[in-house]
């Protein structure tokens, strides 16, 4: 039974700017990395491994220098790792990436029966949380997302068992395999590498499928097969630190023009 | 068309304009029907000067217009005498192509702005009401019907409420199948009724549920999604305009739908105005049935787990009240308990606090505790130091009171209030317990585009 | 019959000893090779084996009381091992070797000689007891049975030789007697009145007596801690000829482990280390971990690695599977984990340890096991980990931020060939706010002096301090490579740091890679420049400062023996030297943050930076300079913990030097 896990490499957005003066992007020297919400779901992928002895792959769209982030997939645990590169998977929204991926996924299940797919629960890049649902629909799978906790997999009934969160509940879902799994920061702490590993994941084999290997419809896939297009990008209005009244003399005034302030900019809701 | 001019026209070749790219993933280089175009490790293109045609392809799909078309000193010259003589014979009328105009009289049949109400067992969730709201003015634009959809058992009461909020149809199935959200039956119930109506815009609130379903029923139409929005407007040609944060809010990214129909969003809860009520809007209520049974549905919800989310798990809370040394004392945390009580949230601490033993160690913010990114995080008496500041920086708006206007807390805070946290925090939750009984429904209609951006 | 029964006896026992001896000292062949040369300059190493041994310099040195009893005892026995070996040598050739064959000219000093020694053991032995009675040290084991018996026995061995002689002395059988002033007195008090026929029994009782107890003694020697008695010295010998102030390299090739998990992992040196042991208790004495209550005591982890190599040493010696573990994780092992993640690296224990034991190298050995191996560290250091990989930073900012510091100030970035010194500003510098007013001020300093100087800027990236000492290799290598290919590059060859952490990892740790750099730490250099006087200084301007005590940084102090730099710099900008904590200089106590603590929580015990802090406030000062952005959180956190804030400021040096410039 496999598991397979996706990844997306990201840019660090976390170290992007914006120029003050230009308003442009800021991406000089901003690495990639492995999106940080895939880490869960890689970390559960593996503790699932450990307790009921499934396989994981691990696959990844993106550029053929994912194969880093591929790599470290490796390091931790993972069994096997597919880089989808085309370049005609390129530009994809969240539409066309789903169509790769669940065909990739269905690929994978010819060789070995899919229990789950594990992803994390958004991309820092894109923020979507599209993609895991969209993977669930197309392969048919049950859908589970804002998972923060799988309490039990039962492989006899093939029943998955999970917890859910939501705004202000939590819900315990149970669902048929296959299932698609997307899961919350809360869900574990992933682990670190260690030596030995991350030594073998340098030289070991990245399996690379391009659309020649996939086959699939140009039209179904990358730009072309994208539904939403970007109009414009600009940088948004950010309001930074702005010192309210004077809290010494009159802390009353102040506290009043905060809340009032909050209130204004729909921060407070009442 | 070129060929046929005796001068012919330049193409000139596509060029990065340094700076701009945002390595949104390779649209260009997709584009590029003559493969001219590799990306870097940076994730930017390089042309290939050699094989590019000057099709423009690139630049038109190019988000952050960062490619321009590059002209040689003798293709500008030749260009500037074409300039010339089109101006003495006035422009030609555009084109249309057979594909756009299949595609335009194939959306044209979709008609209507539809919002899903969302609801846990009956209890809305408001972000629906403001998506009534924000609908109604796109609807008005566009001159359609603002519809809602109210999928659910035993939920009519919430049609009501859908006409008095300012949709005047709703779409209701009423179905005890429906009583707790699955993705599989709302996915399928509402793909039913989409492609039954054909509504043009499809709203849903950028929550858990709604993420959730928009995905999928998104996937299921084959049609365009675009995920927590802030910003919805309609252009001139009748486009949904939807603007939302990217690259973790470094930018801003108004995406379309070109080509496919309904245009979907969810949009972020407490960006829209809650529209007044009027209880004496009416509407039409339109019954749908629509057959699915219980036990072909595989996936059931076993239980509901209510409340306390925020008091046991510091990250998963929208607000956190967070105290440092500058409380002084275990006993003044209880204030903010109440602060934290009143807006829903937690109370969090720093480092020293739990070094002090005021706070128990899964309180803790910070390089050594918990990474949190709270919708508010209202510091009280943090001095800031870097190991608390990498626990809450990318927080959304921060709030800083402190009495030391040199602290670097202020260096990240939103707003900040230089004063001693004994006599503002108090003040603060007085002014909101004030307010709280005595808030009215208020609606600025002064804004022309609907949301901020 | 007598005479063969002993001679049997004799080389029984001898046999014996040999036997046991070779039993634990093969053992020490299961160690890995040895990384440093430890028999190269023997000049030196045997110059170090008179003055640190034989000088017992680390034993008189420093306030212990008692270590002037061990010198006495040392030299004693030293003399007195002449005397054994003749005693020893006399039970296995009866009649055929004794010092009574020597001529009077040789023979009577050396009676004297071993008379006094006698004495002085003796004496010693009673002072030892009743030190361990009446003032016992800080822990349980000296007051351990085996203390105790090894003080009986040389006691008796002392009693029974007194005896002996004082009994030939009152036969007449003694020809050296006149030379014999103790026994002299013995046999005049006790065995005067003996008839002269029992006497012969009397010298063959003590004789036996003090054959049986020194045989008894040498082989209980191998089993007890007095092994130290036989390792001591060839481990002085052993000892690194320079600072212990990095820890080796690894090679990261496949199949290659990383670290020590079992005890033949450590190199033969390390395994001596733990063999060399006197359990003297100085090196816990000295550590801020065992002082505040955590729970890790140095002087327990070599032990402990010295019962873990006798347990599981014989059956690794025939490829068996070991039965202990060497690192604690559960229920079972020698070193529990949180033992080693307790220590700052600071580096007390080393300098402290009269047989130059390597406390730090071993622990941190241990670390890159749980770090290499196993993955296995405490939760908030994953983060570190993580940032400082993927952002070269222990906060993971972003890298673009390192350049927020110098807004508003003349700071030009490092330009190949025509900048000299490259000021390396490190990850407190340039993010952390209160370390950022240091960089400020070393900026000023340096444009004040006039020499070219320019910063990485964003380019920077971290030097590896935190991961080598929390044993992360693996990602400190990479780190280094990286900063070493930048740095030729860029033609960097003189390097200014503010971080003493900084300054030690590019000057000892990067050394390792073949690098010469020619690094100095801020104060170093401001101490240069006003000795040439490079810096115009309003001097004697003590106002802004008050009492101004000063804390050694340990890894500028300890690891690099910048002592006098910091207090002369204080000296020339406030016009007196700076007032001295009681622990200082070489004896200076940690803050806590060293060894990558400062990543970590502490939540045993009490908190280093409080108790050193407390230290210094009982000097009423109202400026506390310090070196290094460690120790300026820990002091600044500290302080504001005992609500001290308003009474003390902290400063760096720099800070100090910049108030001061004209």
């Amino acid at each position: 039974m496999l598991i397979v896990t996706c990844v997306k490499q990201v840019p660090d957005t976390t170290q992007v700017k914006v120029d003050p003066v230009t308003g442009t992007l800021i991406r000089e020297g901003v690495p990639f990395i492995i999106n940080p919400f895939d880490t869960y779901a890689l970390e559960e992928s593996l503790r699932l491994k450990e307790k009921y002895g499934f396989r994981v792959a691990v696959i990844s769209m993106g550029p053929p220098n994912t194969e880093v982030t591929l790599r470290k997939a490796l390091s931790l645990g993972a069994d096997e790792v597919i880089l989808l590169s085309d370049r005609a998977f390129g530009g994809a929204d969240t539409l066309a990436t789903s169509m790769v991926l669940a065909e990739a996924i269905k690929k994978l299940g010819k060789k070995d029966e899919v229990a789950m797919v594990i992803c994390g629960r958004q991309t820092i890049d894109g923020d979507t949380a599209q993609v895991g649902p969209g993977i669930a629909t197309r392969l048919g799978y049950s859908q589970l997302t804002l998972v923060d906790h799988i309490e039990n997999v039962d492989l006899n009934a093939k029943k998955i068992r999970v917890r859910r969160r939501l705004e202000g509940r939590h819900e315990l879902v149970e669902a048929p395999l296959p299932a698609m799994i997307a899961v919350l920061r809360e869900i574990n702490r992933p682990r670190y590498p260690t030596v030995p590993m991350r030594i073998f994941a340098q030289d070991a084999p990245v399996i690379l499928w391009n659309n020649k290997e996939m086959g699939l419809r140009e039209d179904t896939i990358g730009l072309k097969g994208s539904a939403t297009q970007v109009r414009k990008i600009f940088s948004p209005h950010r309001e930074k630190g702005e010192i309210i009244g004077d809290g010494v003399k009159d802390p009353q005034a102040s506290a009043r023009l905060l809340v009032e302030r909050l209130k204004e900019k729909n921060i407070l809701i009442l | 068309m070129e060929e046929e001019k005796k001068i012919r026209k330049p193409r000139g070749i596509a060029k990065l304009i340094p700076g701009k790219c945002i390595a949104c993933g390779a649209r260009c280089q997709s584009a590029c029907p003559e493969d001219a175009i590799e990306m870097n490790d940076k994730g930017e293109p390089v042309i290939n000067l050699e094989k590019c045609i000057g099709c423009r392809r690139c630049i038109k799909v190019c988000p952050a217009e960062a490619l321009e078309i590059f002209y040689t000193p003798e293709e500008q010259k030749i260009l500037e005498q074409i300039a010339a003589s089109t101006s003495a014979k006035g422009t030609g009328t555009k084109e249309v192509s057979i594909e756009e105009a299949a595609a335009t009289a194939h959306i044209k049949e979709y008609r209507g702005v539809w919002v899903f109400v969302e609801h846990t067992e009956g209890e809305p969730a408001t972000v629906s009401w403001e998506l009534l709201g924000a609908g109604a003015k796109l609807a008005k634009t566009l001159g359609v019907e603002l519809c809602s959809i109210v999928i659910g058992d035993k939920v009519e009461h919430l049609c009501q409420e859908s006409f008095e909020y300012g949709a005047s149809r709703v779409y209701l199935l009423d179905a005890p199948v429906f009583h707790y959200y699955r993705t599989e039956t709302y996915n399928k119930a509402i793909c039913y009724l989409v492609k039954k109506y054909k509504p043009e815009i499809l709203l849903m609130g950028a929550t858990g549920l709604g993420r959730d379903l928009a995905g999928a029923v998104a996937t299921k139409l084959n049609t365009g999604l675009t995920a927590d929005c802030t910003g919805l407007d309609v252009d001139e040609k009748g486009f949904l305009l939807q603007t939302r944060p990217a690259f973790g809010g470094n930018i801003m990214a108004t995406i379309f739908t070109e080509r496919t129909r309904p245009q979907m969003s969810t949009v972020r809860p407490h960006v829209m105005l809650l529209p007044c009520k009027d209880t004496s809007h009416k509407g039409e209520i339109v019954r749908e049935f629509f057959a699915i049974k219980e036990d072909e549905v595989a996936v059931k919800v076993l239980e509901i787990i209510k409340g306390q989310r925020a008091e046991c798990d510091l990250t998963a809370a929208d607000v956190i009240v967070s105290g440092g040394r500058g409380m002084q004392g275990k006993e003044n945390f209880e204030m903010l308990q109440q602060l934290a009580d009143e807006l829903g949230g937690a109370v969090g601490c720093s480092r020293a606090v739990v070094e002090a033993g005021w706070m128990p160690a899964e309180r803790q913010v910070g390089q050594t505790g918990k990474t949190v990114r709270p919708k508010i995080y209202i510091a009280c008496g943090i001095s800031g130091a870097i190991q608390h500041l990498v626990g809450m920086q990318n927080s959304d708006v921060i709030i800083a009171i402190n009495l030391d206007k040199n602290a670097p807390i202020f260096e990240v805070a939103t707003y900040g209030i230089v004063g001693d946290v004994f006599q503002v925090v108090p003040a603060i939750i007085d002014y909101i317990r004030e307010l709280r009984t005595g808030e009215i429904c208020s609606i600025s209609e002064s804004k022309n585009s609907i949301g901020k951006e | 019959m007598l005479i063969y029964i002993s001679t049997i006896i004799f080389a029984a026992a001898i046999a014996l000893f040999f036997w046991s001896c070779y039993r634990r000292f093969r053992l020490l062949t299961l160690g890995r090779p040895e990384p440093k040369n430890r028999f190269n300059d023997i000049g030196k190493r045997i110059g170090g084996v008179l003055y640190y041994a034989f000088g017992q310099r680390c034993t008189v040195s420093h306030g212990y009381r008692f270590g002037w009893n061990h010198l006495v005892l040392f030299w004693s026995f030293m003399i007195l091992l002449i005397a054994n070996t003749e005693f020893l040598l006399e039970g296995l050739f009866p009649d055929s070797i004794s010092f009574s064959l020597l001529p009077p000219g040789v023979y009577h000093p050396l009676a004297v000689l071993i008379e006094i020694a006698s004495v002085l053991a003796l004496l010693a032995v009673c002072i030892a007891v009743i030190r361990r009675l009446a003032f016992p040290p800080s822990y349980m084991e000296a007051r351990s049975v085996d203390a105790f018996i090894i003080l009986s026995l040389i006691a008796l061995l002392m009693l029974a030789f007194f005896g002996l002689h004082a009994s030939e002395i009152a036969q007449g059988t003694e020809k050296a007697a006149n030379f014999m002033p103790v026994s002299n007195f013995v046999a005049s008090a006790f065995f005067s009145d003996v008839p002269a026929g029992s006497l012969n029994g009397y010298i063959d009782a003590f004789w036996w007596l003090h054959a049986i107890v020194l045989l008894v003694f040498l082989n209980y020697l191998p089993y007890s801690k007095h092994m130290h008695i036989l390792t001591g010295i060839p481990n002085v010998y052993l000892r690194s000829l320079t600072k212990v102030n990095t820890q080796p390299g690894e090679d990261f090739k496949k199949g290659n482990e990383f670290g020590v998990g079992r005890i033949d992992q450590f190199t033969w040196k390390n395994l001596t280390d733990s063999y060399s042991c006197t359990e003297c208790g100085r090196c816990s004495d000295n550590c801020p971990a065992t002082i505040t209550g955590k729970m890790l005591n140095p002087r327990l982890v070599i032990h402990n690695m010295k019962i873990n190599l006798l347990v599981n040493g014989p059956g690794i010696m025939k490829n068996k599977e070991t039965v202990l573990p060497l690192i604690k994780g559960g229920i079972e092992g020698s070193v529990a984990e949180q033992v080693l993640w307790d220590c700052t690296t600071c580096g007390a224990c080393m300098e402290v340890c009269p047989v130059f034991i390597e406390h730090v190298v071993e622990i941190v050995d241990m670390r890159r096991n749980l770090v290499e191996m196993k993955a296995k560290v405490p939760e908030e250091l994953i983060a570190l980990f993580e940032n400082i990989e993927q952002r070269s930073n222990p906060w993971g900012i972003a890298p673009g931020d390192r350049t927020k510091w110098t807004a508003d100030l003349d700071v030009k970035p490092f330009e190949t060939g025509k900048t000299e010194y490259l000021f390396y500003v490190g990850c407190f510098g340039s993010f952390d706010a209160r370390s950022k007013k240091v960089s400020q001020a070393i900026s000023k300093i340096l444009n004040a002096s006039g020499i070219s100087w320019g910063i990485l800027g964003k380019e920077e990236l971290c030097c590896g301090d935190s991961m080598r000492r929390l044993g992360n290799e693996f990602v400190f290598d990479r780190m280094t490579l990286e900063n070493i290919r930048m740095f030729k590059e860029k033609g960097i060859k003189k390097v200014i740091t503010q971080c003493p952490h900084c300054y030690n990892t590019f000057k000892n740790d990067y050394r390792q890679y073949g690098v010469e750099l020619e690094v100095v730490h801020h104060t170093d250099l401001i101490y240069d420049m006003i000795k040439s006087g490079k810096l115009n200084l309003d001097v004697n301007d003590a106002k802004d400062f008050g009492n101004l005590v000063f804390h050694d940084s340990c890894y500028l102090g300890r690891y690099n023996g910048i002592y006098e730099a910091p207090r002369n710099v204080i000296a020339s900008v406030t016009g007196r030297a700076p007032i001295e904590m009681e622990r200082r200089k070489d004896r200076s106590f940690c803050c806590g943050a060293g060894g990558g603590r400062m990543w970590m929580e502490e939540d045993t015990g009490n908190l280093i930076n409080v108790e050193r802090v407390k230290e210094a406030m009982k000097k009423d000062p109202k400026t506390i300079c310090v070196c290094c952005p460690y120790c300026m959180t820990m002091f600044e956190d500290g302080i504001k913990g005992i609500k001290a804030d308003d009474k003390v400021q902290v400063l760096d040096l720099a800070e100090i030097v910049s108030r001061a410039l004209k």
